[in-house]
Protein backbone atom coordinates (compact mmCIF):
# COMPACT_ATOMS: atom_id res chain seq x y z
CA UNK A 1 0.00 0.00 0.00
CA UNK A 2 2.76 2.63 -0.62
CA UNK A 3 -0.23 4.09 -2.53
CA UNK A 4 -1.24 5.74 0.63
CA UNK A 5 1.58 7.22 1.08
CA UNK A 6 1.78 8.38 -3.11
CA UNK A 7 -2.15 9.84 -2.73
CA UNK A 8 -1.11 11.81 0.61
CA UNK A 9 1.87 13.65 -1.49
CA UNK A 10 -0.05 13.93 -4.41
CA UNK A 11 -3.00 15.64 -2.48
CA UNK A 12 -0.43 17.68 -0.57
CA UNK A 13 1.16 19.12 -3.60
CA UNK A 14 -2.10 19.52 -5.49
CA UNK A 15 -3.12 22.03 -2.70
CA UNK A 16 0.07 23.90 -2.58
CA UNK A 17 -0.35 24.40 -6.04
CA UNK A 18 -4.03 25.52 -6.06
CA UNK A 19 -3.26 27.53 -3.33
CA UNK A 20 -0.39 29.44 -4.95
CA UNK A 21 -2.44 30.33 -8.01
CA UNK A 22 -5.27 31.58 -5.77
CA UNK A 23 -8.22 28.90 -7.42
CA UNK A 24 -11.68 29.18 -6.68
CA UNK A 25 -12.29 25.68 -6.86
CA UNK A 26 -10.58 22.89 -7.90
CA UNK A 27 -12.63 20.91 -10.80
CA UNK A 28 -9.74 17.69 -11.87
CA UNK A 29 -6.50 15.94 -10.76
CA UNK A 30 -4.58 14.19 -13.30
CA UNK A 31 -1.93 12.03 -12.61
CA UNK A 32 0.99 10.17 -14.61
CA UNK A 33 2.07 6.81 -13.11
CA UNK A 34 5.05 5.23 -14.28
CA UNK A 35 4.69 0.98 -15.14
CA UNK A 36 8.06 0.54 -13.73
CA UNK A 37 6.96 2.16 -10.13
CA UNK A 38 4.31 -0.95 -9.44
CA UNK A 39 1.40 1.61 -8.36
CA UNK A 40 -1.75 -0.19 -8.56
CA UNK A 41 -4.12 2.93 -10.55
CA UNK A 42 -7.43 1.01 -8.70
CA UNK A 43 -5.25 1.38 -5.68
CA UNK A 44 -4.14 4.47 -5.74
CA UNK A 45 -7.59 5.95 -6.87
CA UNK A 46 -8.83 4.74 -3.75
CA UNK A 47 -6.53 6.08 -1.69
CA UNK A 48 -6.77 9.58 -2.95
CA UNK A 49 -10.18 9.67 -2.09
CA UNK A 50 -9.73 8.76 1.58
CA UNK A 51 -6.91 11.35 1.18
CA UNK A 52 -8.59 14.02 -0.67
CA UNK A 53 -10.98 14.37 2.47
CA UNK A 54 -11.42 17.98 4.36
CA UNK A 55 -8.85 19.63 1.27
CA UNK A 56 -10.41 21.77 -1.57
CA UNK A 57 -9.82 18.51 -3.51
CA UNK A 58 -13.50 17.11 -2.27
CA UNK A 59 -15.00 17.30 -5.57
CA UNK A 60 -12.30 16.65 -7.84
CA UNK A 61 -12.41 13.81 -9.60
CA UNK A 62 -8.53 11.78 -10.33
CA UNK A 63 -7.54 10.86 -13.41
CA UNK A 64 -5.07 8.01 -13.78
CA UNK A 65 -2.98 8.15 -17.14
CA UNK A 66 -0.61 5.27 -17.12
CA UNK A 67 2.56 5.41 -18.90
CA UNK A 68 4.57 2.90 -20.14
CA UNK A 69 8.20 1.93 -19.78
CA UNK A 70 10.41 3.31 -22.77
CA UNK A 71 14.13 1.84 -22.70
CA UNK A 72 16.83 1.95 -25.05
CA UNK A 73 18.71 -1.58 -25.55
CA UNK A 74 22.18 -1.75 -25.01
CA UNK A 75 23.20 -4.46 -27.47
CA UNK A 76 20.77 -3.16 -30.79
CA UNK A 77 20.44 1.08 -30.02
CA UNK A 78 16.79 0.56 -30.30
CA UNK A 79 14.23 2.49 -28.24
CA UNK A 80 11.60 0.41 -27.29
CA UNK A 81 8.24 0.79 -25.36
CA UNK A 82 7.36 -1.88 -22.79
CA UNK A 83 4.00 -2.16 -21.22
CA UNK A 84 5.28 -4.60 -18.02
CA UNK A 85 8.69 -4.69 -15.61
CA UNK A 86 10.10 -7.18 -17.09
CA UNK A 87 13.54 -5.19 -19.01
CA UNK A 88 14.08 -7.61 -22.04
CA UNK A 89 15.01 -5.81 -25.20
CA UNK A 90 11.75 -7.22 -27.56
CA UNK A 91 14.04 -7.06 -30.60
CA UNK A 92 16.85 -9.11 -29.68
CA UNK A 93 16.38 -10.17 -26.09
CA UNK A 94 19.17 -8.12 -24.66
CA UNK A 95 19.07 -7.30 -20.56
CA UNK A 96 20.14 -4.11 -18.82
CA UNK A 97 17.57 -2.26 -20.86
CA UNK A 98 18.58 1.74 -19.91
CA UNK A 99 15.18 3.05 -18.08
CA UNK A 100 14.59 6.36 -20.48
CA UNK A 101 10.95 6.98 -18.75
CA UNK A 102 7.82 5.42 -17.63
CA UNK A 103 9.79 4.32 -13.76
CA UNK A 104 7.73 8.04 -12.43
CA UNK A 105 5.10 9.05 -10.62
CA UNK A 106 3.77 12.66 -11.29
CA UNK A 107 0.81 15.42 -10.69
CA UNK A 108 0.75 15.44 -14.01
CA UNK A 109 -2.14 18.28 -14.44
CA UNK A 110 -5.18 20.39 -12.59
CA UNK A 111 -8.19 21.99 -13.89
CA UNK A 112 -9.05 24.97 -11.85
CA UNK A 113 -11.49 27.65 -11.74
CA UNK A 114 -9.84 30.75 -11.14
CA UNK A 115 -10.77 34.58 -11.29
CA UNK A 116 -10.09 36.55 -14.54
CA UNK A 117 -8.15 39.27 -13.24
CA UNK A 118 -9.15 42.96 -13.34
CA UNK A 119 -9.26 45.02 -16.31
CA UNK A 120 -6.61 46.91 -17.68
CA UNK A 121 -2.91 46.05 -17.21
CA UNK A 122 -1.58 43.51 -16.22
CA UNK A 123 1.88 41.48 -16.81
CA UNK B 1 -1.43 33.22 -25.08
CA UNK B 2 -1.47 35.70 -22.56
CA UNK B 3 -0.33 33.11 -19.35
CA UNK B 4 -1.93 35.21 -16.62
CA UNK B 5 -5.62 35.43 -17.94
CA UNK B 6 -5.58 33.00 -21.21
CA UNK B 7 -6.92 35.90 -23.05
CA UNK B 8 -5.36 34.59 -26.31
CA UNK B 9 -2.65 37.69 -27.12
CA UNK B 10 0.25 36.23 -28.67
CA UNK B 11 3.61 35.19 -27.16
CA UNK B 12 5.57 38.23 -27.06
CA UNK B 13 2.32 40.51 -25.01
CA UNK B 14 3.58 37.98 -21.61
CA UNK B 15 6.17 40.07 -20.94
CA UNK B 16 4.45 43.48 -21.50
CA UNK B 17 2.09 44.88 -20.10
CA UNK B 18 -1.61 45.36 -22.10
CA UNK B 19 -5.00 46.58 -21.99
CA UNK B 20 -8.08 44.67 -22.51
CA UNK B 21 -11.62 44.24 -21.33
CA UNK B 22 -11.78 41.41 -18.58
CA UNK B 23 -15.13 41.15 -15.96
CA UNK B 24 -13.89 41.12 -13.13
CA UNK B 25 -16.41 39.64 -11.02
CA UNK B 26 -16.36 36.41 -13.85
CA UNK B 27 -13.95 33.14 -13.54
CA UNK B 28 -12.74 30.53 -15.92
CA UNK B 29 -11.40 27.20 -16.05
CA UNK B 30 -7.72 26.67 -16.75
CA UNK B 31 -5.64 24.13 -17.06
CA UNK B 32 -2.62 23.86 -15.26
CA UNK B 33 0.30 21.24 -16.64
CA UNK B 34 2.56 20.45 -13.39
CA UNK B 35 4.07 17.55 -13.91
CA UNK B 36 5.70 17.70 -10.62
CA UNK B 37 7.53 14.49 -9.11
CA UNK B 38 5.58 13.00 -5.83
CA UNK B 39 8.67 11.26 -5.11
CA UNK B 40 10.87 14.48 -5.61
CA UNK B 41 11.27 15.33 -1.90
CA UNK B 42 11.98 11.53 -0.61
CA UNK B 43 14.68 11.36 -3.47
CA UNK B 44 16.27 15.01 -2.49
CA UNK B 45 16.36 13.11 1.26
CA UNK B 46 17.88 10.15 0.20
CA UNK B 47 20.42 11.56 -1.69
CA UNK B 48 21.36 14.30 1.44
CA UNK B 49 21.46 11.06 3.05
CA UNK B 50 23.89 9.00 0.69
CA UNK B 51 26.21 12.05 1.10
CA UNK B 52 26.28 12.19 4.33
CA UNK B 53 27.32 8.87 5.15
CA UNK B 54 29.65 9.23 2.36
CA UNK B 55 31.41 12.06 4.87
CA UNK B 56 31.43 9.61 7.55
CA UNK B 57 33.30 6.69 4.93
CA UNK B 58 29.99 4.46 5.96
CA UNK B 59 28.97 1.75 3.12
CA UNK B 60 24.83 1.43 4.12
CA UNK B 61 23.16 -1.40 2.80
CA UNK B 62 19.56 -1.51 2.52
CA UNK B 63 17.72 -5.47 2.92
CA UNK B 64 14.33 -5.69 1.70
CA UNK B 65 12.81 -8.29 1.47
CA UNK B 66 9.30 -10.76 2.94
CA UNK B 67 9.11 -10.92 6.29
CA UNK B 68 11.04 -14.34 7.43
CA UNK B 69 13.36 -14.11 5.05
CA UNK B 70 15.89 -13.92 7.29
CA UNK B 71 17.34 -9.96 6.96
CA UNK B 72 18.07 -9.77 10.57
CA UNK B 73 19.98 -13.18 10.42
CA UNK B 74 21.96 -12.45 7.56
CA UNK B 75 22.95 -8.90 9.32
CA UNK B 76 23.97 -11.46 12.35
CA UNK B 77 25.92 -13.59 10.10
CA UNK B 78 27.66 -10.70 8.46
CA UNK B 79 28.83 -9.28 12.38
CA UNK B 80 29.75 -12.21 13.49
CA UNK B 81 31.95 -13.02 10.44
CA UNK B 82 33.72 -9.43 9.63
CA UNK B 83 33.65 -7.58 13.45
CA UNK B 84 37.69 -7.87 13.28
CA UNK B 85 37.32 -5.82 9.73
CA UNK B 86 34.55 -3.60 10.09
CA UNK B 87 32.49 -1.48 12.68
CA UNK B 88 28.68 -2.60 11.88
CA UNK B 89 25.85 -0.32 13.00
CA UNK B 90 22.25 -1.12 12.16
CA UNK B 91 18.44 0.60 11.25
CA UNK B 92 15.54 -1.60 12.08
CA UNK B 93 12.08 -1.08 10.42
CA UNK B 94 9.01 -2.95 11.37
CA UNK B 95 5.56 -2.09 11.69
CA UNK B 96 5.64 -2.95 15.16
CA UNK B 97 7.94 -3.72 18.19
CA UNK B 98 11.46 -3.59 19.14
CA UNK B 99 11.88 -7.35 18.92
CA UNK B 100 14.70 -6.85 16.12
CA UNK B 101 16.56 -4.23 17.20
CA UNK B 102 16.64 -6.10 20.50
CA UNK B 103 18.51 -9.12 19.06
CA UNK B 104 21.13 -6.70 17.43
CA UNK B 105 21.45 -5.27 20.77
CA UNK B 106 22.10 -8.85 22.17
CA UNK B 107 25.41 -8.13 19.45
CA UNK B 108 26.46 -5.01 21.27
CA UNK B 109 26.08 -2.96 18.23
CA UNK B 110 24.71 0.44 17.78
CA UNK B 111 20.81 -0.08 16.82
CA UNK B 112 17.93 2.21 16.05
CA UNK B 113 14.22 1.24 15.82
CA UNK B 114 11.89 2.97 13.14
CA UNK B 115 8.65 2.00 13.99
CA UNK B 116 6.61 2.89 11.04
CA UNK B 117 2.97 2.04 12.33
CA UNK B 118 0.81 1.49 9.45
CA UNK B 119 3.39 2.24 6.96
CA UNK B 120 4.57 -0.53 4.74
CA UNK B 121 7.92 0.73 3.71
CA UNK B 122 10.73 2.83 5.11
CA UNK B 123 11.40 6.14 3.56
CA UNK B 124 14.63 8.49 3.58
CA UNK B 125 12.90 10.82 6.05
CA UNK B 126 12.88 8.55 8.48
CA UNK B 127 16.22 6.93 7.89
CA UNK B 128 17.34 10.38 8.19
CA UNK B 129 15.89 10.54 11.68
CA UNK B 130 17.28 7.84 12.30
CA UNK B 131 21.00 8.66 11.53
CA UNK B 132 20.75 11.40 14.21
CA UNK B 133 20.63 8.40 16.93
CA UNK B 134 23.47 6.82 16.03
CA UNK B 135 27.44 7.07 16.74
CA UNK B 136 28.14 7.30 13.07
CA UNK B 137 32.33 8.28 13.83
CA UNK B 138 32.23 4.59 14.92
CA UNK B 139 30.65 2.67 12.34
CA UNK B 140 31.87 1.49 8.80
CA UNK B 141 29.17 -0.52 7.91
CA UNK B 142 25.41 0.53 8.11
CA UNK B 143 22.84 -1.70 7.95
CA UNK B 144 18.78 -0.35 7.29
CA UNK B 145 16.74 -3.55 7.36
CA UNK B 146 13.26 -2.37 5.89
CA UNK B 147 10.06 -3.12 6.79
CA UNK B 148 8.84 -6.61 5.66
CA UNK B 149 7.45 -6.74 2.50
CA UNK B 150 8.43 -7.34 -1.34
CA UNK B 151 6.46 -4.49 -2.84
CA UNK B 152 6.23 -0.97 -1.79
CA UNK B 153 9.71 -0.39 -0.27
CA UNK B 154 11.41 -0.89 -3.63
CA UNK B 155 9.68 2.98 -4.86
CA UNK B 156 12.08 4.65 -2.13
CA UNK B 157 15.11 5.37 -2.16
CA UNK B 158 16.60 5.41 1.19
CA UNK B 159 19.92 6.94 0.47
CA UNK B 160 21.97 3.61 1.09
CA UNK B 161 24.44 2.56 -1.72
CA UNK B 162 23.56 -0.49 -2.00
CA UNK B 163 20.33 -2.01 -1.83
CA UNK B 164 19.14 -5.60 -1.73
CA UNK B 165 16.30 -8.05 -2.32
CA UNK B 166 16.54 -11.63 -0.51
CA UNK B 167 14.40 -14.61 -0.79
CA UNK B 168 14.39 -17.68 1.21
CA UNK B 169 13.96 -21.06 -0.58
CA UNK B 170 10.89 -21.54 1.37
CA UNK B 171 9.47 -18.61 -0.70
CA UNK B 172 9.22 -20.09 -3.65
CA UNK B 173 11.44 -19.79 -6.58
CA UNK B 174 8.09 -17.61 -8.71
CA UNK B 175 8.38 -14.84 -6.43
CA UNK B 176 10.70 -12.86 -8.38
CA UNK B 177 8.46 -12.45 -11.92
CA UNK B 178 5.79 -11.70 -9.72
CA UNK B 179 7.60 -9.00 -7.51
CA UNK B 180 9.78 -7.15 -10.59
CA UNK B 181 9.52 -3.64 -8.72
CA UNK B 182 11.42 -4.61 -5.64
CA UNK B 183 14.09 -4.75 -7.88
CA UNK B 184 14.33 -1.12 -9.37
CA UNK B 185 17.59 -0.13 -7.12
CA UNK B 186 18.73 -2.94 -6.45
CA UNK B 187 22.57 -4.04 -6.91
CA UNK B 188 22.49 -7.31 -5.31
CA UNK B 189 20.22 -10.05 -4.97
CA UNK B 190 20.52 -12.75 -2.29
CA UNK B 191 19.20 -16.49 -2.16
CA UNK B 192 18.76 -17.41 1.85
CA UNK B 193 18.22 -20.89 3.81
CA UNK B 194 20.38 -22.81 0.96
CA UNK B 195 20.92 -25.46 3.65
CA UNK B 196 17.44 -25.88 3.22
CA UNK B 197 17.25 -26.68 -0.66
CA UNK B 198 17.00 -30.03 -0.36
CA UNK B 199 13.91 -30.34 1.92
CA UNK B 200 12.13 -27.96 -0.71
CA UNK B 201 11.59 -27.50 -4.58
CA UNK B 202 12.94 -24.93 -5.35
CA UNK B 203 15.01 -24.17 -8.92
CA UNK B 204 17.55 -21.65 -7.33
CA UNK B 205 19.14 -20.77 -10.90
CA UNK B 206 15.26 -19.56 -11.90
CA UNK B 207 14.83 -16.93 -9.68
CA UNK B 208 18.27 -15.61 -10.64
CA UNK B 209 18.11 -15.90 -14.19
CA UNK B 210 14.90 -13.72 -13.49
CA UNK B 211 16.49 -11.17 -11.65
CA UNK B 212 18.88 -10.43 -13.79
CA UNK B 213 16.51 -10.05 -16.58
CA UNK B 214 15.19 -7.15 -14.73
CA UNK B 215 18.69 -6.01 -14.22
CA UNK B 216 21.72 -6.92 -16.31
CA UNK B 217 23.72 -5.55 -13.50
CA UNK B 218 22.59 -7.51 -10.50
CA UNK B 219 24.82 -9.25 -8.37
CA UNK B 220 23.66 -12.69 -7.20
CA UNK B 221 24.28 -14.81 -4.39
CA UNK B 222 22.59 -18.41 -2.49
CA UNK B 223 23.82 -18.64 0.66
CA UNK B 224 22.50 -19.38 4.19
CA UNK B 225 23.55 -17.42 7.01
CA UNK B 226 22.91 -21.02 9.60
CA UNK B 227 25.26 -23.23 8.01
CA UNK B 228 27.21 -20.19 6.41
CA UNK B 229 27.88 -21.99 2.96
CA UNK B 230 27.88 -19.35 0.75
CA UNK B 231 28.54 -16.45 2.92
CA UNK B 232 31.85 -16.21 1.79
CA UNK B 233 31.52 -14.63 -1.27
CA UNK B 234 28.72 -12.06 -0.22
CA UNK B 235 31.30 -10.78 2.84
CA UNK B 236 34.21 -10.06 0.11
CA UNK B 237 31.39 -8.36 -1.63
CA UNK B 238 30.88 -6.17 1.49
CA UNK B 239 34.24 -5.85 1.97
CA UNK B 240 35.27 -4.74 -1.98
CA UNK B 241 32.11 -2.34 -2.01
CA UNK B 242 33.41 -0.45 1.64
CA UNK B 243 37.02 -0.33 0.11
CA UNK B 244 35.44 1.51 -2.97
CA UNK B 245 33.95 3.57 -1.30
CA UNK B 246 36.86 5.09 0.95
CA UNK B 247 39.16 4.74 -1.52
Amino acid sequence: MHEWSLACELVRQAETEARRRNALRVHAVKASVGVLTGVVPELLQRAYEMARQGTCLEEAPLEIEVEAIRARCPRCGREVTLHSPALVCPDCSALGLEVLGGDGIFLASLELEVAETAGGNHV
Amino acid sequence: MCETCGCGLPEEAKNHAHEHDHDPGRTHREEAVLYRNLLAANEAQARENRAHLMEHGILAVNLMSSPGTGKTSLIEAVTASLSDQLRVGVIEGDLATDRDAERIRALGLPVWQITTGSTCHLDAAMVHEALHHLPLESIDLLFVENVGNLVCPGLYDLGCHLNGVLLSVTEGDDKVAKYPVIFKYAQFFCITKSDLLPYVSFDAAKPQREARILKGDLKTFSLSAKSREGMGSFLNYLLAERAALTA
